[in-house]
Protein backbone atom coordinates (compact mmCIF):
# COMPACT_ATOMS: atom_id res chain seq x y z
CA UNK A 1 0.00 0.00 0.00
CA UNK A 2 2.92 2.35 -0.13
CA UNK A 3 4.42 4.02 -3.11
CA UNK A 4 7.59 1.94 -3.30
CA UNK A 5 6.46 0.10 -6.36
CA UNK A 6 5.81 3.28 -8.30
CA UNK A 7 9.22 4.78 -7.61
CA UNK A 8 11.02 5.65 -10.77
CA UNK A 9 7.64 6.40 -12.21
CA UNK A 10 7.01 9.23 -9.86
CA UNK A 11 3.55 10.23 -8.84
CA UNK A 12 4.33 13.43 -10.68
CA UNK A 13 3.27 11.51 -13.74
CA UNK A 14 -0.35 12.36 -13.15
CA UNK A 15 -2.28 14.44 -15.66
CA UNK A 16 -1.80 18.05 -14.61
CA UNK A 17 -4.17 19.76 -17.00
CA UNK A 18 -7.94 20.11 -17.16
CA UNK A 19 -9.71 17.18 -18.80
CA UNK A 20 -11.37 19.54 -21.31
CA UNK A 21 -7.99 20.93 -22.35
CA UNK A 22 -6.64 17.49 -23.13
CA UNK A 23 -9.76 16.63 -25.11
CA UNK A 24 -9.47 19.96 -26.94
CA UNK A 25 -5.93 19.09 -27.99
CA UNK A 26 -7.05 15.69 -29.29
CA UNK A 27 -9.82 17.38 -31.28
CA UNK A 28 -7.33 19.79 -32.83
CA UNK A 29 -5.14 16.82 -33.78
CA UNK A 30 -8.11 15.16 -35.40
CA UNK A 31 -8.72 18.34 -37.43
CA UNK A 32 -5.14 18.07 -38.64
CA UNK A 33 -5.86 14.49 -39.80
CA UNK A 34 -4.12 12.98 -36.80
CA UNK A 35 -0.58 14.27 -37.26
CA UNK A 36 0.83 17.78 -36.94
CA UNK A 37 3.88 19.65 -35.73
CA UNK A 38 3.45 20.73 -32.09
CA UNK A 39 4.71 24.23 -32.87
CA UNK A 40 2.07 24.53 -35.61
CA UNK A 41 -0.70 23.67 -33.12
CA UNK A 42 0.59 26.24 -30.64
CA UNK A 43 0.82 28.82 -33.39
CA UNK A 44 -2.66 28.02 -34.65
CA UNK A 45 -4.21 28.39 -31.19
CA UNK A 46 -2.10 31.47 -30.39
CA UNK A 47 -0.52 29.66 -27.45
CA UNK A 48 3.06 29.32 -26.31
CA UNK A 49 4.41 25.82 -26.86
CA UNK A 50 4.93 25.59 -23.08
CA UNK A 51 1.21 26.14 -22.54
CA UNK A 52 0.45 23.18 -24.74
CA UNK A 53 2.77 20.75 -22.98
CA UNK A 54 0.61 19.79 -19.97
CA UNK A 55 -2.13 18.69 -22.38
CA UNK A 56 0.41 16.82 -24.54
CA UNK A 57 1.86 15.10 -21.45
CA UNK A 58 -1.57 14.03 -20.18
CA UNK A 59 -2.66 12.66 -23.56
CA UNK A 60 0.66 10.83 -24.00
CA UNK A 61 0.46 9.40 -20.48
CA UNK A 62 -2.97 7.96 -21.27
CA UNK A 63 -1.82 6.60 -24.64
CA UNK A 64 -4.03 8.93 -26.69
CA UNK A 65 -1.15 10.54 -28.56
CA UNK A 66 2.49 9.93 -29.41
CA UNK A 67 5.25 12.47 -29.86
CA UNK A 68 7.64 11.80 -32.73
CA UNK A 69 10.33 14.27 -33.84
CA UNK A 70 8.27 17.29 -32.86
CA UNK A 71 5.03 15.93 -34.34
CA UNK A 72 1.98 15.08 -32.29
CA UNK A 73 0.31 11.91 -33.53
CA UNK A 74 -3.18 10.83 -32.53
CA UNK A 75 -3.13 7.12 -31.62
CA UNK A 76 -5.86 4.59 -32.35
CA UNK A 77 -6.80 4.77 -28.64
CA UNK A 78 -7.10 8.53 -28.97
CA UNK A 79 -9.39 8.15 -31.97
CA UNK A 80 -11.55 5.63 -30.15
CA UNK A 81 -11.83 7.99 -27.18
CA UNK A 82 -12.92 10.91 -29.41
CA UNK A 83 -15.50 8.78 -31.20
CA UNK A 84 -17.44 8.23 -27.98
CA UNK A 85 -20.16 10.37 -26.41
CA UNK A 86 -20.00 11.97 -22.95
CA UNK A 87 -20.71 8.76 -20.98
CA UNK A 88 -18.58 6.59 -23.26
CA UNK A 89 -15.59 8.88 -22.79
CA UNK A 90 -15.92 8.68 -19.01
CA UNK A 91 -15.94 4.89 -19.12
CA UNK A 92 -13.01 4.81 -21.55
CA UNK A 93 -11.03 7.21 -19.40
CA UNK A 94 -11.91 5.24 -16.29
CA UNK A 95 -10.25 2.17 -17.83
CA UNK A 96 -7.22 4.06 -19.10
CA UNK A 97 -6.56 6.10 -16.00
CA UNK A 98 -6.52 2.98 -13.87
CA UNK A 99 -3.60 1.75 -15.97
CA UNK A 100 -1.52 4.63 -14.60
CA UNK A 101 0.53 3.27 -11.71
CA UNK A 102 0.17 6.54 -9.88
CA UNK A 103 -3.62 6.56 -9.99
CA UNK A 104 -3.76 2.90 -9.11
CA UNK A 105 -1.54 3.54 -6.07
CA UNK A 106 -3.92 6.26 -4.91
CA UNK A 107 -6.96 4.00 -5.35
CA UNK A 108 -5.15 1.20 -3.46
CA UNK A 109 -4.36 3.67 -0.69
CA UNK A 110 -8.04 4.62 -0.41
CA UNK A 111 -9.07 0.99 -0.55
CA UNK A 112 -6.88 0.21 2.44
CA UNK A 113 -8.99 2.53 4.57
CA UNK A 114 -12.37 1.98 6.20
CA UNK A 115 -15.22 2.68 3.78
CA UNK A 116 -12.56 3.30 1.12
CA UNK A 117 -12.47 6.86 2.35
CA UNK A 118 -9.65 9.21 3.42
CA UNK A 119 -9.41 12.86 4.38
CA UNK A 120 -7.63 15.35 2.20
CA UNK A 121 -4.87 15.52 4.84
CA UNK A 122 -4.38 11.76 4.82
CA UNK A 123 -4.02 11.79 1.04
CA UNK A 124 -1.63 14.72 1.27
CA UNK A 125 0.54 12.84 3.74
CA UNK A 126 0.56 9.82 1.45
CA UNK A 127 1.60 11.93 -1.53
CA UNK A 128 4.34 13.70 0.44
CA UNK A 129 6.21 10.41 0.74
CA UNK A 130 6.75 10.62 -2.97
CA UNK A 131 7.01 14.29 -3.81
CA UNK A 132 7.67 17.71 -2.39
CA UNK A 133 5.06 19.35 -0.17
CA UNK A 134 4.31 21.84 -2.90
CA UNK A 135 3.86 19.18 -5.58
CA UNK A 136 1.69 17.08 -3.29
CA UNK A 137 -0.55 20.06 -2.53
CA UNK A 138 -0.89 20.97 -6.20
CA UNK A 139 -1.57 17.33 -7.21
CA UNK A 140 -4.77 17.06 -5.19
CA UNK A 141 -7.06 19.22 -7.36
CA UNK A 142 -5.90 17.23 -10.43
CA UNK A 143 -6.55 13.90 -8.70
CA UNK A 144 -10.01 15.16 -7.73
CA UNK A 145 -10.84 16.47 -11.21
CA UNK A 146 -9.70 13.39 -13.13
CA UNK A 147 -11.13 11.09 -10.46
CA UNK A 148 -14.50 12.80 -10.64
CA UNK A 149 -14.58 12.97 -14.42
CA UNK A 150 -13.79 9.28 -14.82
CA UNK A 151 -16.24 8.37 -12.04
CA UNK A 152 -13.55 6.73 -9.91
CA UNK A 153 -13.53 9.13 -6.97
CA UNK A 154 -16.02 11.19 -5.04
CA UNK A 155 -14.80 14.27 -3.19
CA UNK A 156 -16.90 16.21 -0.72
CA UNK A 157 -15.33 19.62 -0.27
CA UNK A 158 -17.58 20.32 2.74
CA UNK A 159 -15.84 17.72 4.88
CA UNK A 160 -12.71 17.25 2.73
CA UNK A 161 -13.29 13.51 2.32
CA UNK A 162 -12.27 11.57 -0.73
CA UNK A 163 -13.65 8.12 -1.42
CA UNK A 164 -13.83 5.51 -4.11
CA UNK A 165 -17.03 6.03 -6.06
CA UNK A 166 -17.10 2.60 -7.57
CA UNK A 167 -14.50 -0.07 -7.36
CA UNK A 168 -12.64 -0.14 -10.66
CA UNK A 169 -11.46 -3.52 -11.91
CA UNK B 1 -38.92 26.54 -41.93
CA UNK B 2 -41.41 28.40 -39.69
CA UNK B 3 -40.32 31.71 -38.29
CA UNK B 4 -39.56 31.81 -34.55
CA UNK B 5 -38.28 35.29 -33.87
CA UNK B 6 -38.74 38.55 -35.70
CA UNK B 7 -37.30 41.98 -34.97
CA UNK B 8 -39.10 44.83 -36.74
CA UNK B 9 -37.32 48.17 -36.99
CA UNK B 10 -35.84 47.74 -33.53
CA UNK B 11 -33.88 50.61 -32.04
CA UNK B 12 -32.45 50.64 -28.55
CA UNK B 13 -31.06 53.72 -26.84
CA UNK B 14 -29.81 54.25 -23.32
CA UNK B 15 -29.42 57.45 -21.33
CA UNK B 16 -31.67 60.51 -21.21
CA UNK B 17 -34.25 61.50 -23.81
CA UNK B 18 -32.30 64.66 -24.60
CA UNK B 19 -28.95 62.95 -25.02
CA UNK B 20 -29.60 59.30 -25.84
CA UNK B 21 -26.84 56.84 -26.69
CA UNK B 22 -28.18 54.79 -29.55
CA UNK B 23 -26.82 51.25 -29.25
CA UNK B 24 -28.85 49.47 -31.94
CA UNK B 25 -30.61 51.14 -34.84
CA UNK B 26 -33.28 49.93 -37.22
CA UNK B 27 -32.65 46.21 -36.80
CA UNK B 28 -34.80 44.01 -39.02
CA UNK B 29 -34.10 40.33 -38.80
CA UNK B 30 -35.79 37.01 -38.28
CA UNK B 31 -34.72 33.61 -37.02
CA UNK B 32 -36.34 30.39 -38.19
CA UNK B 33 -36.62 26.90 -36.82
CA UNK B 34 -33.48 24.79 -37.23
CA UNK B 35 -31.27 27.84 -37.64
CA UNK B 36 -28.00 28.42 -35.83
CA UNK B 37 -27.39 32.15 -36.17
CA UNK B 38 -24.20 33.93 -35.14
CA UNK B 39 -24.14 37.67 -34.54
CA UNK B 40 -20.72 39.28 -34.94
CA UNK B 41 -19.51 42.85 -34.79
CA UNK B 42 -16.97 45.13 -33.16
CA UNK B 43 -17.07 45.52 -29.38
CA UNK B 44 -19.72 47.94 -28.20
CA UNK B 45 -21.93 47.41 -31.26
CA UNK B 46 -24.86 46.19 -29.19
CA UNK B 47 -24.52 42.45 -29.77
CA UNK B 48 -25.36 41.55 -26.18
CA UNK B 49 -28.18 44.09 -26.09
CA UNK B 50 -29.68 42.32 -29.10
CA UNK B 51 -29.89 39.06 -27.14
CA UNK B 52 -31.40 40.87 -24.14
CA UNK B 53 -34.06 42.36 -26.40
CA UNK B 54 -34.90 38.97 -27.91
CA UNK B 55 -35.35 37.24 -24.55
CA UNK B 56 -37.25 40.22 -23.15
CA UNK B 57 -34.77 41.30 -20.47
CA UNK B 58 -34.95 44.81 -21.91
CA UNK B 59 -37.48 46.58 -24.16
CA UNK B 60 -36.80 48.27 -27.48
CA UNK B 61 -36.92 52.06 -27.50
CA UNK B 62 -38.59 51.80 -30.88
CA UNK B 63 -39.86 48.89 -32.94
CA UNK B 64 -41.04 45.45 -31.83
CA UNK B 65 -39.73 41.98 -31.11
CA UNK B 66 -41.98 38.98 -31.89
CA UNK B 67 -41.66 35.38 -30.76
CA UNK B 68 -43.87 32.94 -32.64
CA UNK B 69 -45.90 35.87 -33.88
CA UNK B 70 -46.58 37.31 -30.42
CA UNK B 71 -45.02 40.52 -29.26
CA UNK B 72 -42.33 40.02 -26.59
CA UNK B 73 -43.29 41.82 -23.40
CA UNK B 74 -41.36 40.62 -20.39
CA UNK B 75 -39.08 37.63 -20.15
CA UNK B 76 -39.82 34.94 -22.72
CA UNK B 77 -40.59 31.46 -21.50
CA UNK B 78 -39.20 29.09 -24.06
CA UNK B 79 -35.83 30.79 -24.28
CA UNK B 80 -32.71 30.30 -22.16
CA UNK B 81 -29.42 32.13 -22.04
CA UNK B 82 -25.77 31.17 -21.54
CA UNK B 83 -23.41 33.90 -20.34
CA UNK B 84 -19.75 34.63 -20.97
CA UNK B 85 -18.91 34.66 -17.27
CA UNK B 86 -21.06 31.58 -16.53
CA UNK B 87 -23.23 33.39 -13.92
CA UNK B 88 -23.21 30.51 -11.42
CA UNK B 89 -24.07 30.86 -7.74
CA UNK B 90 -20.87 30.05 -5.83
CA UNK B 91 -22.70 28.79 -2.75
CA UNK B 92 -24.74 26.25 -4.71
CA UNK B 93 -23.47 22.90 -5.97
CA UNK B 94 -23.41 21.96 -9.65
CA UNK B 95 -26.73 20.07 -9.33
CA UNK B 96 -28.35 22.98 -7.47
CA UNK B 97 -27.15 25.53 -10.01
CA UNK B 98 -28.54 23.40 -12.82
CA UNK B 99 -31.88 22.94 -11.05
CA UNK B 100 -32.32 26.73 -11.06
CA UNK B 101 -33.05 26.35 -14.78
CA UNK B 102 -36.42 24.77 -13.89
CA UNK B 103 -37.10 27.00 -10.89
CA UNK B 104 -40.76 27.94 -10.79
CA UNK B 105 -41.87 25.10 -13.06
CA UNK B 106 -44.65 22.89 -11.74
CA UNK B 107 -42.75 19.64 -11.38
CA UNK B 108 -42.66 16.96 -8.71
CA UNK B 109 -39.50 16.49 -6.64
CA UNK B 110 -38.79 13.21 -8.43
CA UNK B 111 -39.28 14.76 -11.85
CA UNK B 112 -36.89 17.59 -10.93
CA UNK B 113 -34.26 15.16 -9.71
CA UNK B 114 -34.63 13.05 -12.84
CA UNK B 115 -34.27 16.02 -15.18
CA UNK B 116 -31.22 17.29 -13.32
CA UNK B 117 -29.52 13.88 -13.50
CA UNK B 118 -30.38 13.46 -17.17
CA UNK B 119 -28.96 16.82 -18.23
CA UNK B 120 -25.85 16.40 -16.03
CA UNK B 121 -25.16 13.11 -17.75
CA UNK B 122 -25.74 14.59 -21.20
CA UNK B 123 -23.34 17.46 -20.47
CA UNK B 124 -20.61 15.17 -19.13
CA UNK B 125 -21.09 16.53 -15.60
CA UNK B 126 -21.88 13.18 -14.03
CA UNK B 127 -19.44 12.85 -11.12
CA UNK B 128 -19.46 16.61 -10.44
CA UNK B 129 -22.98 16.83 -8.95
CA UNK B 130 -21.80 17.87 -5.46
CA UNK B 131 -18.91 20.07 -6.61
CA UNK B 132 -19.01 23.83 -6.10
CA UNK B 133 -18.19 26.21 -8.95
CA UNK B 134 -14.86 27.16 -7.31
CA UNK B 135 -13.71 23.57 -7.73
CA UNK B 136 -14.35 23.57 -11.48
CA UNK B 137 -12.31 24.54 -14.51
CA UNK B 138 -13.73 27.26 -16.78
CA UNK B 139 -14.85 24.62 -19.26
CA UNK B 140 -16.75 22.70 -16.59
CA UNK B 141 -18.35 25.92 -15.34
CA UNK B 142 -19.63 26.68 -18.81
CA UNK B 143 -20.98 23.13 -19.09
CA UNK B 144 -22.97 23.90 -15.94
CA UNK B 145 -24.18 27.12 -17.61
CA UNK B 146 -25.27 25.12 -20.66
CA UNK B 147 -26.92 22.43 -18.53
CA UNK B 148 -28.87 25.09 -16.60
CA UNK B 149 -30.05 26.58 -19.89
CA UNK B 150 -30.93 23.26 -21.54
CA UNK B 151 -32.72 21.66 -18.58
CA UNK B 152 -35.82 23.75 -19.31
CA UNK B 153 -35.92 22.33 -22.84
CA UNK B 154 -35.84 25.79 -24.42
CA UNK B 155 -37.01 26.36 -27.97
CA UNK B 156 -34.36 29.02 -28.44
CA UNK B 157 -30.91 28.94 -26.88
CA UNK B 158 -29.18 32.32 -26.65
CA UNK B 159 -25.44 32.34 -26.05
CA UNK B 160 -23.54 35.51 -25.23
CA UNK B 161 -19.82 35.03 -25.98
CA UNK B 162 -20.01 31.53 -24.49
CA UNK B 163 -16.40 30.57 -25.23
CA UNK B 164 -14.67 33.93 -24.83
CA UNK B 165 -13.41 33.47 -21.30
CA UNK B 166 -12.06 29.98 -21.96
CA UNK B 167 -8.53 29.08 -22.99
CA UNK B 168 -8.15 28.00 -26.65
CA UNK B 169 -8.01 24.24 -25.98
CA UNK B 170 -11.07 24.24 -23.73
CA UNK B 171 -12.94 26.48 -26.16
CA UNK B 172 -12.15 24.07 -29.02
CA UNK B 173 -13.54 21.19 -27.02
CA UNK B 174 -16.69 22.97 -25.86
CA UNK B 175 -17.52 24.24 -29.36
CA UNK B 176 -17.52 20.63 -30.56
CA UNK B 177 -19.79 19.64 -27.70
CA UNK B 178 -22.26 22.40 -28.53
CA UNK B 179 -22.25 21.37 -32.21
CA UNK B 180 -22.86 17.75 -31.20
CA UNK B 181 -25.87 18.90 -29.16
CA UNK B 182 -27.10 21.00 -32.08
CA UNK B 183 -26.96 17.96 -34.36
CA UNK B 184 -28.74 15.69 -31.89
CA UNK B 185 -32.48 15.94 -32.63
CA UNK B 186 -33.37 14.55 -29.18
CA UNK B 187 -31.88 17.50 -27.30
CA UNK B 188 -31.29 20.33 -29.78
CA UNK B 189 -33.31 23.51 -29.31
CA UNK B 190 -35.27 24.79 -32.32
CA UNK B 191 -32.80 27.60 -32.83
CA UNK B 192 -29.53 28.93 -31.45
CA UNK B 193 -28.45 32.57 -31.50
CA UNK B 194 -24.83 33.08 -30.54
CA UNK B 195 -23.16 36.43 -30.08
CA UNK B 196 -19.39 36.40 -30.52
CA UNK B 197 -16.55 38.72 -31.43
CA UNK B 198 -14.67 35.71 -32.82
CA UNK B 199 -15.38 35.59 -36.57
CA UNK B 200 -13.73 32.16 -37.06
CA UNK B 201 -15.98 30.74 -34.39
CA UNK B 202 -19.09 32.29 -35.95
CA UNK B 203 -18.31 30.94 -39.42
CA UNK B 204 -17.28 27.51 -38.14
CA UNK B 205 -20.45 26.99 -36.11
CA UNK B 206 -23.38 28.84 -37.65
CA UNK B 207 -25.79 28.46 -40.56
CA UNK B 208 -26.06 32.22 -40.87
CA UNK B 209 -23.86 35.10 -39.77
CA UNK B 210 -25.38 38.50 -39.06
CA UNK B 211 -22.71 41.21 -39.16
CA UNK B 212 -23.32 44.41 -37.18
CA UNK B 213 -21.62 47.76 -37.74
CA UNK B 214 -19.95 49.69 -34.93
CA UNK B 215 -22.20 51.76 -32.67
CA UNK B 216 -24.95 52.36 -33.34
CA UNK B 217 -25.17 48.74 -34.45
CA UNK B 218 -26.95 48.25 -37.75
CA UNK B 219 -27.06 45.12 -39.84
CA UNK B 220 -24.21 45.40 -42.34
CA UNK B 221 -24.64 41.93 -43.85
CA UNK B 222 -26.69 38.81 -43.31
CA UNK B 223 -24.75 35.91 -44.78
CA UNK B 224 -26.22 32.47 -45.34
CA UNK B 225 -23.56 29.76 -45.07
CA UNK B 226 -24.30 26.72 -47.12
CA UNK B 227 -21.50 24.55 -45.86
CA UNK B 228 -22.09 20.91 -44.94
CA UNK B 229 -21.16 19.63 -41.48
CA UNK B 230 -18.85 18.53 -40.00
CA UNK B 231 -16.72 21.41 -41.20
CA UNK B 232 -12.99 21.73 -41.34
CA UNK B 233 -12.13 24.87 -39.35
CA UNK B 234 -9.01 25.25 -41.48
CA UNK B 235 -10.64 24.94 -44.89
CA UNK B 236 -10.14 27.55 -47.61
CA UNK B 237 -13.85 28.35 -47.67
CA UNK B 238 -13.85 29.20 -43.96
CA UNK B 239 -10.70 31.32 -44.36
CA UNK B 240 -12.31 33.17 -47.28
CA UNK B 241 -15.50 33.95 -45.32
CA UNK B 242 -13.53 35.01 -42.24
CA UNK B 243 -11.54 37.44 -44.39
CA UNK B 244 -14.69 38.78 -46.00
CA UNK B 245 -16.48 39.36 -42.66
CA UNK B 246 -13.41 40.78 -40.95
CA UNK B 247 -13.18 43.23 -43.85
CA UNK B 248 -16.75 44.40 -43.19
CA UNK B 249 -16.17 44.88 -39.46
CA UNK B 250 -12.77 46.56 -39.73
Amino acid sequence: MDLERVRGKSLLTLPRVHVGQMIGLLEVLEDFKGRVDAAKVADDLILELDDLLPAVDAAELLGFLKVESGDLILTEEGRQFLAKGASGRKKFLNEHIMKLSAFKAIVDFLRSHKNHEVTREELLEFLRKEMSDEDAESAIPWIVEWGRYSLILHYDSNNGKLKILRTPK
Amino acid sequence: MPQLIELRRVTKAFGSLERPTVVLEDINMSVHEREFVSVVGPSGCGKSTLLRLIIGLTEPTDGEVYYRGRRVQGICEGMAMVFQTFALFPWLTVAENVELGIHGKQLSKDERRMRVLKILELMGLHGFEDAYPRELSGGMKQRVGLARALISDPEVLLMDEPFSSLDPLTATHLREEVLDLWLDPKVAPEAVIMVTHNVEEAVYMADRVVVLTSRPGRIARDIQLNMPRPRDPRSNEIYRLVDEITGIIA
